[in-house]
């Protein structure tokens, strides 16, 4: 079979093909495509799923593996830090069938809160970790990552990081999956972690790390003859193999897969005879870091050149351009640098990302801030479409720090601002994640502010999963349908109101006025399925009333509406969705409804 | 060694076209490697994509090593010329999406790409796909016009394999007829 994939593409028909029996995971940019295309695969012994959030896909994995089933959980960089409880202690109590912790990391970051190195939380964790540099190299990685946790009974982190999962290569393989036997789950003293235990596994696993060094040593790739030496890692490896273009014969490369634990004989073998080292590798210097410790402890000295000098950037992910960038700097090279840049170009403000046309979540926005028109508020923001609330005209975020902060952040600032009203903003499948502790909290303490779920019956920013409250399971098939609403009373909070922000504005706006004036803890549902997956079969136009106000433009910010070349109103009838929210302010009703019959 | 640029804003289907582009080389036997922006970029944010052509390359396209620049919408185009060197190909689409608080007009960008740059390319791919009933196939319009100017090897054939290889049905048959309008017509 020969086909184009995506990194993450590759990783799941690896992972199917080598035999996978249950692998979870919880969406997150970049690495939801892995999960998304399992789901499209079916054995009678394979199982997939979206979890709820990423610890519990990590324990899910985790069961299974005990059991002997070959297991694998997927989450982004950030996601890892919730799934980190877990997973340090399963670095104590071990493995059976073999697990594998894909991990997506987001140099830049593209879509992420943080720039976290997962390598160094393998270190952290002591467990060994993979580093693909493309989409062919992570698909034959996933066999040897399952194999060295069945041979050594531990979790086997694989990170790649967003040039990885999101680069497309050409494949050829055969798409035949293995039959593997699944022993059944034995009962083994070891599998409960108390303190005594854990003193004895950590002596283990230090020992197993040891072994490891050794093994592993063999995946780093050495390449040339040059009295450079370029130490790096993952995608860094084509961007050095590009900038030296040209001077191969100056240059040795050598390409680190397994970051931790580092073979010492592969760096000593290496920096041998070398005339300088150049570590050039994303995030954190966890090589540069790793190797000088290995050539401190046999007397080597090399001089070294990479983030600790100076010579590369921390921040932000690398390109061919920078990396040659670097090599110049440390060795001038002649001819080395990329020929002219058209430097006068003009320069151009970022594009801000924004709500869809026809988003609920503008609607559901502009009904709260309406409602609180007046009064002194403090809008706490959460992770999803809907932290593009923090941007103008909406300006309804002022806080956002990670998944489910929103409700638990509010309570904490209405405690030291009492003045102030304070609003929570969560997204539906967020509530789920890690909303609902929060909201626990919220009640038992007798925390007075008002929480919005902003429910559009998906996980809408990383692409359209589905979630305990669509009820829907990853593979299409039908799950049990969890009602927030019912959540919500669960927990006992009696001031819970439902409301569609789709139906008329003012309406809404009284109705929620009225809710959040009542003391105490409150909770409000906005519920109306994503514009991305309805169809209304309509748009509005504005007709020859219209008198340029442009309030309906400034108050929606709506990216469907906007001035033409005569700086006249607009509505591109390509991006408008037909919800109408702009004909709430339209002064002269000069916004009129188009029906399209299909 | 071929690179190809594809700039745009979110919603005009850059990511389907560099699929397509990349499974046109892959059915010629060529290696091929992408990358794409994805995530919050979508949201009617630059969505760029890197397609090139050959082995033991990095998924990001170096300054000055563009072969050829697709550009979707002209401010976006504008935004890449760094990647871009005096003999490259330029094309651009007649779609202008302003940025909130860019200061350069059109005709601006358009001097500048006639003074720095020796091949540009002007395709009406948007209003030709709005004539043709189908507007959010900007993307395949474009394609069309810029192999059926050769400045891509591929036929019109060549094009209605590959989107029949990524493309639902009922999909493919909307671009198909655009295709062949568009071969036949413009």
């Amino acid at each position: 079979m020969k086909k184009v994939l995506m990194g993450n593409e590759a990783v799941a028909y690896s992972l199917f093909i080598n035999g996978v029996n249950v692998a979870t995971g919880y969406p997150g940019t970049p690495s939801t495509e892995i999960i998304e295309t399992l789901k499209s695969f079916s054995d009678d012994d394979f199982y997939v799923e979206w979890s709820v959030n990423e610890k519990v896909a990590l324990e899910v994995a985790a069961g299974a593996t005990l059991a002997g089933a070959r297991s694998a959980v997927t989450m982004k960089q950030v996601g890892l830090n919730v799934a980190a409880d877990p997973l340090l202690s399963l670095s104590v109590i071990g493995t059976e069938g073999g697990m594998i912790v894909f991990v997506a990391d987001d140099p830049g970051p593209h879509s992420s809160q943080t720039e976290q190195d997962t390598r160094n939380f393998a270190r952290f964790c002591n467990l060994p970790v993979l580093d693909p540099s493309s989409p062919k190299e992570a698909f034959s990685l996933v066999r040897t990552a399952f194999e060295i946790s069945e041979k050594y009974k531990l979790p086997v982190i694989f990170r790649m990081t967003t040039r990885v999962c999101h680069s497309n290569e050409t494949l050829e393989f055969e798409f035949k999956r293995e039959k593997r036997r699944i022993s059944r789950f034995e009962k083994k003293p070891e599998w409960v972690i108390l303190p005594g235990l854990s003193y004895i596994k950590h002596i283990e696993l230090e020992e197993k790390l040891t072994k490891m060094r050794s093994e592993l040593g063999r995946l780093n790739i050495i390449e040339g003859h040059g009295e450079i030496g370029i130490v790096t890692s993952g995608i860094s490896y084509f961007y050095v193999k590009e900038a030296i273009r040209g001077f191969e014969n100056l240059f040795s490369i050598l390409k680190v897969t397994v970051a931790h634990p580092i073979d010492d004989k592969t760096i000593l073998d290496f920096a041998a005879g070398k005339r300088m080292l150049i570590f050039i590798e994303e995030l954190d210097p966890v090589i540069e870091e790793e190797a000088k410790l290995v050539l401190f402890e046999n007397g080597v000295y090399v001089p070294t050149y990479g983030k600790r000098n100076g010579y590369v950037p921390f921040a932000g992910e690398l390109d061919v351009d920078k990396v040659k960038q670097t090599i110049y700097n440390v060795t001038k090279k002649e001819g080395l640098l990329a020929q002219k840049n058209f430097v006068n170009a003009p320069e151009i403000p970022r594009r801000q990302s924004q709500l869809c046309a026809g988003c609920p979540h503008r609607s559901s926005f502009l009904i709260v801030k309406n409602a609180c028109r007046g009064k002194d508020v403090i809008y706490t923001g959460d992770i999803g479409c809907y932290t593009l609330g923090y941007a103008k005209p909406i300006s309804a975020t002022d806080t956002c720090l990670c998944m489910g902060a929103s409700v638990t952040m509010a309570q904490g600032l209405k405690l030291a601002d009492s003045r102030k009203k304070v609003v929570a903003f969560i997204g539906d499948s967020t509530f789920f994640h890690s909303g609902i502790t929060g909201l626990v909290n919220a009640y038992y303490n007798r925390h007075n502010i008002t929480v919005c779920v902003l429910d559009n019956l998906t996980t809408g920013m990383t692409g359209f999963q589905p979630h305990p409250g669509v009820g829907q399971k990853a593979t299409g098939q039908e799950g049990q349908r969890v009602e927030i609403a019912e959540v919500v009373k669960g927990i006992g909070i009696k001031e819970v109101l439902i409301i569609d922000p789709y139906e008329d504005f003012n309406l809404c706006v009284q109705k929620v006025k009225e809710f959040i004036e009542r003391d105490g803890l409150s909770v409000i549902i906005f519920r109306r399925k994503c514009t991305n997956l309805e169809c209304y079969n309509s748009y509005y136009r504005i007709n020859e009333k219209c008198i340029n106000c442009k309030v309906c433009v400034n108050t929606t910010g709506c990216p469907a509406i906007s001035e033409d070349e005569e700086q006249n109103v607009f509505i591109d009838k390509t991006l408008c969705n037909g919800c109408g929210l702009c004909t709430s302010f339209c002064p002269k009703m000069a916004i009129e409804k188009v029906v399209v019959n299909e | 060694m071929n690179n190809i640029l594809i700039a745009g804003v979110g919603g005009q289907g850059n990511i389907l076209l560099s699929r397509v582009i990349c499974q046109l080389y892959m059915n010629r036997g060529y290696s091929v490697k992408t990358a794409e922006n994805i995530g919050m970029s979508q949201r009617g944010g630059s969505v760029v994509s890197f397609i090139r052509v050959g082995r033991e390359l990095a998924p990001i396209i170096p300054n000055g090593s563009c072969n050829l620049l697709i550009g979707l919408e002209v401010y976006e185009a504008l935004r890449n010329v760094s990647k871009l060197n005096v003999h490259s190909k330029i094309t651009l689409n007649n779609r202008y999406i302003k940025p909130k608080d860019a200061k350069i007009r059109k005709e601006e960008i358009l001097e500048f790409f006639k003074q720095n740059f020796e091949h540009i390319f002007h395709f009406d791919a948007y209003h030709i796909a709005i004539e043709l009933g189908v507007p959010k196939a900007e993307n395949i319009a474009m394609l069309s016009l810029i192999c059926k100017n050769s400045l891509l090897p591929f036929s019109k054939d060549e094009i209605l394999i590959a989107l029949g290889e990524l493309l639902p049905q009922k999909v493919f048959e909307i671009n198909k007829l655009l295709v062949e309008k568009i071969f036949e017509k413009y």
